[in-house]
């Protein structure tokens, strides 16, 4: 377990994500409506920064292609996407927001 | 029933792939005229001109992936024709194999300029892998590369062979770049990158003769002479429609199609890039696009499992170039009026008509715009200019 602050909690608007870099591992983190989800930024496409994208209910868009990601489960919704991203926990600790990058 | 494919590029890939999705038990078999692997041609003008061997956006799946599926291939075979009739294709070896649906998925291929010398094997065009690994091996510092065609492939070509130290000049014989796919602003705009990089930009300029030396090509232009290394022709792609002419469907540069991919014969079909497509104004639009040999095959494939699901998306397609991409989405033409909203680096732009509607857009590094703008398109409302033009807005609160 390696917990890494992101911002803090009110700092976050719904849909517009906040991205942290920790060594390779560059994560993007979503406020939705029930919470705090951390994903993987770089989509499993090609290479674009998912921060970049379109997001809304519940759902990031790779900037170049359009392919779809669900930012709970980090689930691939369609082509040209396959390959899910890898998904990271996240917890609220004295109003930070912060992910575990383990 | 046994459905076979001709032509195992994207199209071809996808509608087998869409239909195996659609129908667990029929035969298909996919034949292509490379010996490779289907794969996709974005990686061709960029990743693998800088070196990149596998890059993931040629989406190319190992064979086991078409056994696991079972998707008959035949790689490198050759067909001579198809006989409606008899409903049999007819391989180049004499063998004869029936179908009971057929898909002509046999995409194009680059047009060469009409000129003596053009058979030089210094001169070359870029279509297949193998004609990007044989420009990725000569491409080097100083080698001088004269590109033909200020499209989307002969610039794309310019930024990795600039990238790779090359010496280019570009010949445009219109006045501009991408003349059919960008408005004049956006054109200008990546003009500028290629002259900042260094690359020497010939607008209005026709290449007329090709002299083959023994050191080098000597080029005649309508602006002079000028001696190339290479030189790259990319002044668009021709149909390969002579199978389907030669059997009888009907062709207009492409082979005509309604909206599911139904051609003039029944249980004939054509997907992707060399299908002429029926819109919902009536007239027939082909496409040479990624976007159309991605998802108008789910279109084929619905159509043989004998359902209707149209293929009406809005024209989108993208460069890269110098780091930077480019997103065209919908109409590009010049009786738009075309209002840029700027932030940094990042650039949308969107083009008007006389109504005030938003017909087409540009989207610099701006990806994030694209679903909003789609849908800005679709709903064809009239949308208040300052609105449109304000940064501070952001676009998906205008629909």
């Amino acid at each position: 377990m390696a917990w890494y602050d992101v911002a803090r909690e009110d700092s976050f608007e719904e849909d517009v994500p906040k991205v942290v870099q920790v060594g390779e591992d560059r994560v993007a983190v979503f406020r939705l409506e029930d919470g705090f989800y951390a994903i993987s930024d770089i989509c499993t496409h090609e290479y674009a920064l998912l921060s970049d994208g379109f997001c809304e209910d519940g759902k990031v868009e790779c900037p170049l292609h359009q392919a779809c990601f669900d930012i709970r489960t980090g689930k691939a919704l369609d082509e040209p996407a396959e390959i899910d991203v890898d998904v990271f926990p996240t917890r609220v600790a004295d109003g930070v927001v912060q992910v575990d990058i383990g | 029933m046994k459905t076979v494919i001709i032509g195992a590029g994207q199209a071809g890939r996808r509608t087998a792939e869409l239909l195996r999705g659609l129908d667990a038990t029929r035969e298909i078999l996919l034949i292509g005229d490379e010996e490779e692997l289907p794969y996709d041609r974005p990686p061709l003008s960029k990743e693998i001109l800088l070196g990149e061997v596998h890059p993931k956006g040629l989406m190319q799946r190992g064979v086991e992936v078409y056994n696991a599926e079972r998707i008959a291939l035949r790689l490198g075979a050759r067909v001579a024709g198809v006989d409606l009739g008899t409903a049999r294709v007819e391989m180049n070896t004499g063998e004869r194999i029936a179908y009971d649906s057929l898909v002509i998925a046999t995409g194009g291929r680059a047009r060469m300029l009409p000129l003596p010398g053009a058979a030089d094997p210094r001169v070359r065009t870029l279509r297949t892998i193998a004609d990007a690994r044989a420009l990725q091996a000569i491409l080097r510092p100083a080698l001088r590369l004269v590109i033909v065609g200020a499209g989307l492939i002969g610039l794309e070509v310019a930024a990795a062979a600039t990238a790779l130290g090359c010496a280019v000049t570009v010949l445009e014989v219109s006045g501009r770049v991408m003349a059919r796919c960008a408005p004049a602003e956006i054109g200008a705009l990546i003009a500028s990158w290629h002259q900042g990089a260094g690359v020497t930009m010939h607008m209005n300029c026709r290449l007329e003769a090709i002299a083959p030396d023994k050191e080098c090509l000597r080029l005649s232009t309508s602006m002079g002479e000028m001696n190339a290394d290479l030189v790259l022709v990319a002044i668009g792609a021709i149909p390969n429609t002579e199978l389907a002419e030669e059997a009888g469907l009907a062709t207009d540069d492409g082979i005509l199609v309604d909206e599911c991919g139904r051609t003039s014969e029944e249980q004939v079909y054509a997907a992707g890039e060399v299908a002429r497509i029926r819109q919902p104004t009536g007239h027939h639009v082909r496409f040479e696009t990624w976007q159309v040999a991605q998802y108008q095959p789910s279109a084929v494939a619905h159509a043989i499992c004998g359902a209707d699901k149209r293929y009406l998306e809005l024209p989108w397609h993208w460069t890269n170039q110098y780091g930077r991409n480019v997103q065209m989405l919908g109409a590009q033409g010049e009786d738009l009026e075309w209002l840029t909203r700027e932030e940094g680096e990042r650039l949308t732009s969107l083009g008007v008509d006389a109504y005030g509607r938003v017909r087409g857009a540009v989207l610099i590094d701006n990806g994030r715009d694209a679903t909003p703008v789609r849908r800005i398109i679709g709903a064809e409302q009239v949308i208040d200019r300052d609105a449109l033009l304000d940064p501070k807005r952001p676009i998906r609160q205008l629909c």
